[in-house]
């Protein structure tokens, strides 16, 4: 069963490969089968919870949609990439909520503070990560992770890199 | 204040083959000030769908230039238009994007008023000691001058001296038909509302909307990611895309693609052949939409179509299909909600690849719309160099542009006053004249000539 120490790594990692653009490192965090989540605001204090008939900001279901987004973002085709912002992920308050041998559930808070050179103006973005994660051979792997965004209100843009 | 006159902004001169806008149309307060007291806050503006207030006592919120609205539907049914804003002290009255409620009572002095906008009651009125004046006066909600349905479609006007609704919107009306006629019960916003704003002048997304020429050349990152994910299509895992049933848009297509109407008052459309596939989620009623409309109607449905309703309304039905409402908050200051707008009733298959199709395009989060924004940014800080302030945008296409229509818009009845028939390379931007013109028809005056 994952600890809360070993539940902390994982997430602190996986926004360290973030923040320094480790794209294979941070795919590699992902099952294959992996849902990535987004959701939308329905009213001012509810987030979609149904990706088949509500709208989200993202949804995925397979890593191989993630790759996607890497190689756009790395691509040096797209206007809103190149030069890539500045980010820093600030991870907290995490809590294992639920830990089976090879499952576990997980929650934390999450601030990034982005910095777009091109544009000179900075940004934050704040909200809850909840994540499904899934033991397979020997570590941990993200099965799931859902992002609720609080300030929705989009300054141009936002990329997976950056929430 | 800058001395403008509207013939140095807009150098329309279409005997010499001049269209050419200078760059303080989008950049310069005082052009913004009076944008929104002439335009937003002087003619028709779209507010929503009927679909937002289905119900007895629902209403809706949205603005009007820089003016709050509300928009409600009393006990009888009937929808009404509301200034949201209390006659005692002006404060909101609703503060939700929407709701249901039979009253609205201001949270700051407990003024009520009705669904209807009626007032109610005024908190200890008979202790008041109030002039017998008061009494003479409509404590109501001040209701919008002109509000209009059109197909579901709710338009409001803060000033009286407007045209009749249908006049405003004309032979483009009937590209709004083709968004209603996809369902027999109409069309709704999914639920989930996405707003982003951007760093840069209203005008710009009005001009993306319709802009054919700029989609291969902002957007290579998104159209590779589609080749790839065409050349895997056994590979469920990842979202489809309707441009793949169509080549109208890339460089090596030959033949008419599509093309460009004009309309007046402003109105534009942008449309590109895309065929009757199982790509686009309507699929599923394409036979049903041919027996009751032809085939002609039935597949201008299925036609890519980027419609611009002046000032602030569009739908674009290209890669999804959305409806956006386009609110300016400063020169280089927009604000865009943008919702997935969808026939009701259609299959969960079908709105489910609708929803994903949406987000990988739409979405401020998604792989397309960024690389449009950003590049309105650019713009917009190109715009400070005035050594030459003539932007040269707005003539391609000139010698193909017709008075009138052509084959595609008589498959539909429509009148458009000018029309462009494009091979995937033509890429007219003459529709953007028609924005101007309407634009420098209602600001007319506003300059002082």
């Amino acid at each position: 069963m994952i600890t809360r120490p070993e539940a902390e790594d994982l997430l602190y990692r996986e926004a360290l490969l973030l923040d320094t653009g480790a794209w294979q490192e941070w795919l590699d965090l992902y099952d294959p089968d992996a849902e990535f989540w987004i959701p939308a605001w329905k009213d001012e204090t509810t987030p979609t919870s149904d990706p088949a008939s509500e709208l989200s900001l993202v949804y995925y279901k397979g890593r191989r949609n993630l790759e996607d987004r890497v190689k756009r973002a790395t691509s040096g085709l797209s206007v809103a990439s190149t030069p890539r912002a500045r980010c820093v992920h600030g991870v907290t308050n995490v809590i294992v909520s639920e830990a089976q041998d090879s499952a576990a559930q997980v929650f934390a808070s999450f601030t990034v503070h982005r910095y777009d050179a091109r544009a000179e103006r900075s940004d934050l973005f704040y909200g809850r990560y909840e994540y499904q994660l899934r033991h397979d051979s020997g570590r941990w792997l993200i099965a799931a992770k859902k992002v609720i965004l609080l300030n929705d209100v989009i300054p141009t843009v936002l990329d997976f890199y950056s929430i | 204040m800058t001395d403008w006159r509207l013939c140095n902004l807009i150098d329309d001169r279409p005997a010499d083959g001049v269209f050419r806008l200078h760059r303080a149309i989008f950049d310069d307060p005082a052009v913004f000030t009076l944008e929104m007291a002439r335009i937003f806050e002087g003619g028709w503006v779209f507010l929503g769908l009927s679909s937002q207030a289905p119900d007895a006592h629902d209403f809706f919120t949205t603005q009007v230039g820089r003016v709050p609205v509300m928009v409600s539907r009393d006990g009888e049914g009937a929808l009404g238009a509301f200034v949201n804003s209390c006659p005692h002290k002006g404060a909101r009255i609703a503060q939700t994007w929407s709701g249901n409620a039979r009253v609205h009572v201001c949270p700051y002095h407990s003024w009520t008023f009705d669904s209807a906008g009626r007032n109610k009651a005024i908190k200890w009125k008979k202790a008041g000691c109030y002039p017998q004046e008061f009494d003479g006066t409509s404590h109501d909600l001040a209701a919008l001058p002109h509000f209009a349905e059109y197909r579901g479609f709710l338009f409001g006007s803060l000033v009286a001296d407007v045209m009749p609704i249908e006049d405003y919107l004309g032979e483009a009306s009937k590209l709004l038909d083709l968004v209603a006629d996809q369902s027999e019960e109409g069309v709704e916003l999914v639920p989930g509302r996405v707003t982003f704003t951007y760093d840069a002048n209203w005008k710009l997304q009005l001009e993306n909307c319709a802009d054919a020429y700029h989609f291969t050349s902002a957007h290579p990152s998104y159209i590779r990611i589609l080749e790839e994910r065409q050349r895997e299509a056994s590979d469920a895992g990842v979202v489809r895309s309707v441009w793949e049933n169509s080549d109208y848009w890339k460089e090596e297509a030959e033949g008419i693609g599509g093309g460009s109407f004009s309309f007046a008052n402003g109105h534009v459309l942008n449309w590109g052949i895309f065929g009757v596939s199982d790509a686009l989620p309507l699929y599923e009623r394409a036979e049903a939409l041919k027996a009751k409309f032809g085939e002609d109607k039935r597949n201008w449905m299925f036609n890519m179509r980027n419609l611009t309703i002046f000032p602030n309304l569009q739908i674009a039905e290209n890669a999804s299909s959305q409806l956006r409402v386009i609110r300016p908050i400063a020169p280089g200051k927009t604000e865009m909600r943008t919702w997935c707008i969808a026939p009701k009733g259609e299959s969960a298959r079908a709105r489910q690849q609708r929803l994903r199709q949406y987000e990988d395009f739409f979405n401020p989060t998604g792989m397309a719309t960024p690389d449009d924004t950003v590049s309105y940014e650019n713009c917009q800080r190109g715009f400070a160099g005035k050594v030459d302030p003539w932007l040269q945008s707005y003539v391609r296409g000139a010698t193909a542009s017709r008075p009138s229509g052509n084959a595609f818009s008589e498959m539909l009845g429509m009148a458009p006053e000018r029309s462009v028939l494009a091979d995937s390379q033509l890429c007219d931007e003459t529709l953007y004249q028609s924005y101007y013109r309407a634009w420098a028809q209602r600001m007319a005056g506003a300059f002082g000539e």
